[in-house]
C-alpha cells in the first residue's frame, strides 16, 4: 500500500533528507520519501504492518525534527 | 506579507524585538553607559534578547541531543554561540542566533512563496461539481463523490470535474492549463472533455466516464507531486555530501579548537581565541543552504515545462534531459500527422488520372484501412454501389473486386507480382498503390503521411539544443521514410521494422549514444505512446507525445507532452538545461564561499559575523537563484 502524508512545519530541507533515510530503515518499508518542496511524505509498505510502519514513521519525524507535525488523514 | 503563517508572523515578532534590545545594548555598551567590566546585570541584559530569539533553537538542539540526533543545526548554532559567550564575545553570541533567525526567516519565507508559485500553476484541480438530480434539479457536490454515469453541468468559466462525454451543447474549453496550448478547442454532443479544462462561455452538460480518482487532473496533479521524490542525481550529491560535510567540519572545529594550544601548552591567554575560530567554524558547518538549492531548481524546473503542457515524472528525466545526445523517434503520428494522403497519381496510356483514381476508390470502398480511406476520400466521383461486386480482401496485399463488370485489383507490388500483372519499377516517395483491370497495370496511387507543419522547425531546434542525433525508426517502407526523412532534415532512419525490433534498435543506439565513451549521455525516445510503450520504458528517457486523455502513455512515459506540439521538445531541453546550470552555479558558489570561510575563519580573518552571513546569506541567494526558475515570463 502507498500513502501520502502532509507534514506541517517541515522547516529545514537537510531534515527532510535525515527523515526520508529514517524511515526508509523501518521494518517492512518498500519505499519512502519525504519531499521538503512539497513538503509530503510518501510510505509504500506492507499492508498487514501499514499501520505500525507508520506509528514508527511518526516517531522518526519527531526524532529529527520536534516541531514538525504529520496530518494523519 | 499577509502571506506570511502563523509560525512566520511569530517569529518575525520576536526577530524585531530582540533586534531592537540588541541593538540598543549595543548602543549603550559604545557610548560607554555600561560598566566597563562586565558584571552579572550586563551579561543578564545580553541573555535576554539571546533566549527570545533563540530559544527554539536550544530547545530543539536539546531534543536532538535526547534523540541521538547530533550535528543538526540547532546544535552547531546552540555550540557555537555558547562557545562565544563562554569567551565573553556578548555581542557575537546573541548577533550569530539573531542573524541566523533572520536567515531562517527569509529561507521560510522565500521557500513558502515559491512553493506557492508552483501550487498556482497547478492549480487546476476543480473544487466542486453540479451534479443533476433525478428531478432535474442541481446539486453541489465534493468532486470526489462523482460516480461514473453522473449527469454534471459545467456553467460558463467553471472547469470540468471529472473525464466525461457532452450529451449537451456546444462550445469551446480552454485546455491551457493542461497543454498550454492557448487556442480553446472546440467541443459538441458526442465529444470527450478532460478533467481540469475550463468551460468557455457556454453552459455544457456531460456524463460522467470516470471517477474523480481516475480523471486526468488527478493523475497530472499526483504526478507532478510524485516528480519532486524522483532525486535527481546532483540532489542525492548534495544530500550525501551534506551528511559527511557537516561532521567533518565539526571535527575540523575540534581540531582548531584544541591543537594550537596543546602545541603551545597555553591554555590561558590564547584558547580563548582559538575557541572563537572554531565557533566561526560551527557555524559555516550548517548545510542547509547547500540541501535546499538543489531541489529547489529542479522543482522550479518541473514547475516551468508543466506550465508549457510537458508532465516531467521526475527530477532524474529532467537532469537527462538536459544530457540527451541521442533522440530516436517514431514516424507515425509522432512526426507526421499519422493519417494517409494521396500525394499523387500517375496513368498508364490510355487512362486518365482521374479514372484510375475512380477505379481504385471503388475497389477499397469497403475497406477501412487508413490507406482505402486516403483513397476514397480523394477520389470525388465515386461508382455507384450497385456496380461494385465480389469484393475480396488480401490482407496486407491488397483487395480485387469487380467494378462495371470488370476485375479489378489495388494492391502493393507483390500483390500484382502474384496476379501475373507487370509493374514500372520506379521509386516513388511513399507508399504505392498498383492498380490494374482485366490483368493490365492501368497505373499507380502514392498514398503518404504527412510531416506535421512544425516538424521540420522542432528537428532543427533540437539539433540546435545540443542533440548530437536524431534516429527515425518506421515500420513505413524504405521509400515514405526516405520522403519524410529528407523532407524533415533527418540523416539517420531505419524502415521497415516490426514493433519488436525497435527495442533492439535502441538498445544498440544506448550503447552507442555518446560513442560508449560517456555514460552521462542519454537517449531518448519519442513515441505517440500507443504501440511503443516498450520503448518508452526502454530509452533512458521516454516521451509520450499527444497523450491527453491517453492512459497508458502517461503511464509508461517519463516525460509526457499532453498535446501534440513537437515544439515543446526542444523547449524542454532548454529548461533542463537551465535547470541544470542554475543547481550547478548554486552548489559552486555555495562550497565556494564556505570553504572561503572555512579558510578566513581559521586564519582569523573571518570572524563569526562573517561566518553567519556567509551561511544565511548563501542561502539566501541560492533560493532567489533557483526562484528564477519559476517566477519567468
Amino acid at each position: 500500500m502507498k500513502k501520502k502524508f502532509k507534514l506541517i512545519d517541515l522547516d529545514c530541507a537537510n531534515c527532510a533528507a535525515k527523515m526520508e533515510k529514517a524511515i526508509k530503515k523501518i521494518d517492512g518499508v518498500t519505499d519512502a520519501s519525504v519531499s521538503f518542496m512539497t513538503q509530503k511524505m510518501m510510505i509504500e509498505a506492507d499492508d498487514a504492518v501499514f499501520d505500525q510502519v507508520l506509528a514508527e514513521a511518526v516517531k522518526c519525524i519527531a526524532k529529527v525534527e520536534p516541531d514538525c507535525q504529520v496530518v494523519l488523514k | 506579507m499577509s502571506s506570511l503563517t502563523k509560525k512566520q508572523k511569530k517569529d518575525l515578532t520576536r526577530i524585531i524585538i530582540s533586534l531592537v534590545m540588541f541593538a540598543v545594548l549595543m548602543i549603550s555598551e559604545h557610548a560607554g553607559l555600561l560598566p566597563d567590566n562586565r558584571n552579572i546585570a550586563v551579561i543578564a541584559a545580553y541573555l535576554v534578547p539571546y533566549f527570545l530569539v533563540g530559544y527554539d533553537v536550544i530547545r530543539k538542539c536539546f531534543l536532538g541531543i535526547a534523540h541521538g540526533q547530533m550535528f543538526d543545526e540547532c546544535f552547531l548554532m546552540t555550540l557555537a554561540t555558547v562557545g562565544a559567550f563562554g569567551c565573553g564575545e556578548l555581542e557575537e553570541a546573541v548577533a550569530v542566533m539573531l542573524f541566523y533567525q533572520v536567515g531562517e526567516f527569509f529561507q521560510s519565507y522565500a521557500v513558502g512563496k515559491s512553493r506557492g508559485a508552483i501550487t498556482e500553476l497547478m492549480d487546476i484541480a476543480p473544487e466542486f461539481a453540479n451534479r443533476e438530480t433525478e428531478d432535474g434539479g442541481i446539486e453541489v457536490i465534493d468532486p470526489d463523490d462523482i460516480e461514473i454515469g453522473d449527469i454534471l453541468v459545467i456553467k460558463p468559466g467553471e472547469k470540468i470535474p471529472a473525464d466525461g462525454s457532452v450529451i449537451d451543447g456546444e462550445g469551446l474549453i480552454n485546455t491551457s492549463a493542461l497543454t498550454g496550448e492557448s487556442m480553446p478547442r472546440a467541443v459538441k454532443a458526442g465529444d470527450q472533455v478532460i478533467s481540469g479544462c475550463i468551460n468557455g462561455e457556454n453552459l455544457l452538460r456531460i456524463r460522467a466516464d470516470k471517477a474523480y480518482d481516475d480523471s486526468t487532473v488527478v493523475q497530472i496533479l499526483e504526478m507532478v507531486e510524485n516528480a519532486a521524490s524522483k532525486k535527481s542525481k546532483t540532489e542525492n550529491f548534495i544530500t550525501r555530501f551534506a551528511h559527511y560535510y557537516t561532521p567533518a567540519v565539526v571535527f575540523g572545529a575540534v581540531i582548531l579548537a584544541f591543537l594550537p594550544p596543546l602545541i603551545s601548552g597555553d591554555f590561558t591567554g590564547e584558547f580563548g581565541k582559538w575557541v572563537l575560530r572554531a565557533c566561526t567554524f560551527l557555524v559555516i558547518s550548517c548545510p542547509c543552504a547547500l540541501v535546499i538549492s538543489v531541489p529547489l531548481a529542479f522543482f522550479g524546473g518541473i514547475g516551468a515545462a508543466s506550465r508549457e503542457g510537458v508532465l516531467v515524472k521526475g527530477s532524474n528525466f529532467l537532469e537527462m534531459m538536459a544530457h540527451l545526445d541521442t533522440l530516436v523517434t517514431d514516424k507515425t503520428g509522432t512526426l507526421t500527422e499519422g493519417r494517409f494522403k494521396v500525394n499523387s497519381v500517375t496513368a498508364a496510356d490510355g487512362y486518365t488520372k482521374e479514372e484510375v483514381l475512380r477505379f481504385a476508390a471503388a475497389v477499397e470502398s469497403g475497406s477501412t484501412h487508413p490507406i482505402a480511406t486516403a483513397i476514397t476520400t480523394a477520389c470525388t466521383d465515386q461508382f455507384p454501389m450497385s456496380e461494385i461486386t465480389d469484393e475480396e480482401n488480401y490482407a496486407g496485399k491488397g483487395i480485387s473486386a469487380v467494378v462495371a463488370g470488370v476485375k479489378t485489383l489495388v494492391g502493393n507490388g507483390g500483390f500484382m507480382a502474384e496476379n501475373g500483372i507487370g509493374i514500372p519499377d520506379d521509386q516513388l516517395p511513399g507508399t504505392c498503390c498498383y492498380v490494374a483491370r482485366d490483368g493490365r497495370y492501368i497505373g499507380t496511387i502514392v498514398v503518404a503521411d504527412m510531416p506535421k507543419s512544425e516538424a521540420g522547425q522542432a528537428v532543427k531546434d533540437i539539433l540546435a539544443a545540443g542533440v548530437r542525433k536524431i534516429v527515425m525508426l518506421t515500420g513505413d517502407s524504405e521509400s515514405a521514410a526516405r520522403a519524410i526523412a529528407e523532407e524533415l532534415g533527418i540523416t539517420d532512419y531505419r524502415a521497415g521494422l516490426l514493433p519488436q525490433d525497435k527495442v533492439g534498435i535502441v538498445e544498440d543506439l544506448i550503447k552507442g549514444a555518446g560513442n560508449g565513451e560517456d555514460p552521462k549521455k542519454k537517449l531518448g525516445f519519442i513515441g505517440d505512446g500507443i504501440n511503443d510503450a516498450p520503448v518508452l520504458s526502454r530509452a533512458d528517457v521516454g516521451i509520450a507525445m499527444g497523450s491527453l486523455g491517453s492512459d497508458a502513455a502517461i503511464e509508461a512515459a517519463d516525460i509526457v507532452i499532453m498535446d501534440d506540439n513537437l515544439l515543446r521538445i526542444p523547449a524542454v531541453i532548454q529548461i533542463a538545461r537551465k535547470t541544470i546550470s542554475i543547481s550547478g552555479a548554486n552548489i559552486a558558489f555555495a562550497l565556494l564561499v564556505k570553504f572561503a570561510c572555512l579558510v578566513l575563519g581559521a586564519l582569523g580573518i573571518a570572524n563569526m559575523w562573517v561566518a553567519v552571513f556567509a551561511d544565511v546569506g548563501v542561502a539566501v541567494i541560492c533560493i532567489l537563484n533557483s526562484m528564477r526558475m519559476i517566477v519567468k515570463k
